[in-house]
């Protein structure tokens, strides 16, 4: 059921070394890379319908195309912040095949003119930002980057420092240019990003990993995997009450139940299945009798109600109280909310506490009404995503599990 | 509080200018430097990255406060840090923290965290930064006593 396109040299004995890497093929795909012209390059990429894999699933190749359109200086930023509950994919690409995500960043500066790179890791990766940091110290050895180079490209990791908002990318580049990691407001029209003015590329990790793959065997090869507007692959995760959690890649489209019962094992201790949060915390909470039927796939989980986000299934058995399972997740919210928009600083904080009474059966009619409320308050009112995302897993849970809220009123 | 860099930390700064188009995107790599240094960040270490990073202290001091990583003040123990998060809590995170608290608060601090990535290794912690994961009360004795 798994189909290994960037985890392909994962389960190698020291694939992260470059020797190893050499001899499984890193870097083959450069050749090809330079006999073509950048935008050559990005029409490949569009051709090949790659949507970046953080979690907004948003078309690589139009991103690139963006950048590219500008001349003089510009950026390469990959995401390595991964701080969605429940994800945990790109750090087995940094730590088991760095140098995938390497030849990934050459191809991708080359393709839209860029020379410098940055690779966004989140603090608690240190472990992780170490094993890159070594391979690119061997890449620089090997002449792949650096004045060296065929193609002249620098890569600097960057450390972030506990904060779950510097995954929004525009959030990320306030923090790389040494700010609190506050969001941007939203352009009115498609524009790059920009790091100090300059217009940059952001793309996830996995994103810039699947690169080398669709370069060396063409857009064809990576459709030929996938659904038609889901095209290839995706590393998805399953954690929670599941026997065998980890990190599976398969193509997109695959029967969710399939992939919880085949890869994962099945639900922890023979249990029935309650309910699966689909794609990181924010994606709102499906029961099990909806996901007989379920695709992992973006059209199919946005007809369910839900989001594929991040590919990384949170699985919850019958035993789960899904009054817990929000409070939990309310307080995450509370907790990782950058304070800078008054719904989202004010909201996460009510709803969190409201939770409380709920915890300890003591809410009132009234405090249902005021999860329903501040959640509408929260939606569509602030400069990022983060406090819609709230909301949907707020009106989620309520849609589905009402009766369980109920119980705790007095 | 005066502050000032190992002389090999110096020599890592002089390398971290050539990397950022300007100073003020030195201010996480050199907090995370002081940090490794001292163990917190103090008055004098902002100070000093105040006038590296040619930014107002103020600045550098927002910046330190924002990310929950840096520490401000010293810790008198050993820190482990248990994952709260939903994935975790599902597999008795609550049970860990417990057995924690009521074992090892004497000699470690005990603070709790939101998702660390580590999901499939669910309940975890850390022990000076480093990842310790599918815990049970029996491993946690195993490492905290070894260690």
């Amino acid at each position: 059921m798994q189909t290994k396109i960037v985890s392909k040299n994962f389960e190698i004995p020291f694939s992260h070394t470059i020797e190893v890497a050499l001899k499984n093929g890193r870097y083959a795909s450069l050749d090809k890379v330079f006999s073509y012209k950048p935008q050559e390059l990005i029409d490949i990429i569009k051709q090949s319908g790659l949507r970046g894999k953080g979690g907004g699933g948003a078309p690589a190749g139009g991103k690139w195309q963006l950048a590219s359109d500008f001349k003089g200086i510009k950026y390469l930023v990959v995401n390595g912040d991964e701080s969605e509950p429940g994800t945990f994919k790109d750090r087995q690409i940094l730590a088991k095949d760095p140098h995938l995500l390497i030849e990934g960043i050459i191809a991708t500066c080359y393709a839209i003119g860029s020379h410098i790179s940055y690779v966004y890791v989140r603090g608690e990766y240190e472990e992780f930002s170490n094993t890159l940091q070594s391979a690119i110290d061997e890449a620089y050895e090997k002449n792949f980057l650096g004045n060296g180079a065929s193609y002249p490209v620098d890569i600097t990791v960057h450390r972030g420092a506990g904060a779950y908002i510097c995954g929004e990318k525009s959030a990320l580049l306030e923090s790389l240019e040494g700010n609190r990691g506050h969001p941007r407001l939203k352009p009115k029209s498609p524009e790059p990003e920009f790091y100090f003015a300059e217009p940059t590329l952001v793309n996830n990790v996995e994103t810039i990993a699947s690169v080398p793959f669709i370069i060396e065997n063409g857009a064809d090869a990576y459709r030929a995997y996938g659904t038609e507007q889901s095209p290839g692959t995706l590393l998805f995760a399953i954690s929670g009450n599941i026997t065998k959690p980890g990190v599976y890649e398969t193509e997109f489209g695959v029967s969710m139940l399939e992939y919880i019962e085949n890869l994962g094992g099945g639900v922890k201790k023979g249990k029935k299945l309650k309910a699966v949060i689909p794609g990181g915390a924010s994606t709102p909470i499906l029961p099990a009798h909806m996901i007989k039927d379920a695709k992992l796939d973006y059209e199919n989980l946005k007809s369910l109600g839900s989001s594929l986000g991040t590919g990384g299934m949170i699985i919850l058995d019958e035993d789960a109280s899904m009054v817990k399972a929000l409070k939990n997740l309310l307080r995450f919210y509370h907790h990782e909310s950058c304070g800078q928009c008054t719904p989202c600083r004010e909201g996460t904080s009510w709803v969190d506490k409201t939770m409380d009474k709920f915890i300890a059966k003591t809410a009132t009619k009234e405090d249902l009404e005021i999860l329903k409320s501040v959640s509408k308050t929260m939606n569509g009112k602030t400069i990022c995503v983060f406090a819609p995302a709230a909301s949907g897993v707020i009106d989620g849970f309520l849609k589905h599990f009402e009766a369980e809220f109920l119980e705790c009123i007095q | 509080m005066s502050f000032s860099y190992t002389q090999e930390n110096t020599i890592k700064i002089a390398s971290l200018f050539n990397r950022y188009p300007q100073k003020k995107a030195l201010i996480l790599p050199l907090l995370w430097l002081a940090q490794k240094q001292d163990g917190f960040i103090g008055e004098g270490a902002m100070q000093t990255i105040s006038g590296l990073s040619e930014m107002p202290y103020m600045h550098v001091y927002s910046v330190a406060t924002f990310y929950t990583m840096f520490k401000l003040q010293m810790s008198e123990k050993r820190v482990i840090e248990v994952c709260r998060t939903l994935s975790c809590e599902l597999n008795g995170s609550e049970n860990i923290k417990k057995y924690l608290l009521d074992n090892y608060s004497k000699d470690y601090e005990i603070v709790e965290v939101e998702c660390m990535g580590a999901c499939s290794g669910a309940p975890m912690c850390t022990l000076d930064g480093k990842y310790i994961e599918n815990l049970t009360p029996e491993l946690i004795d195993e490492v905290l006593n070894a260690n």
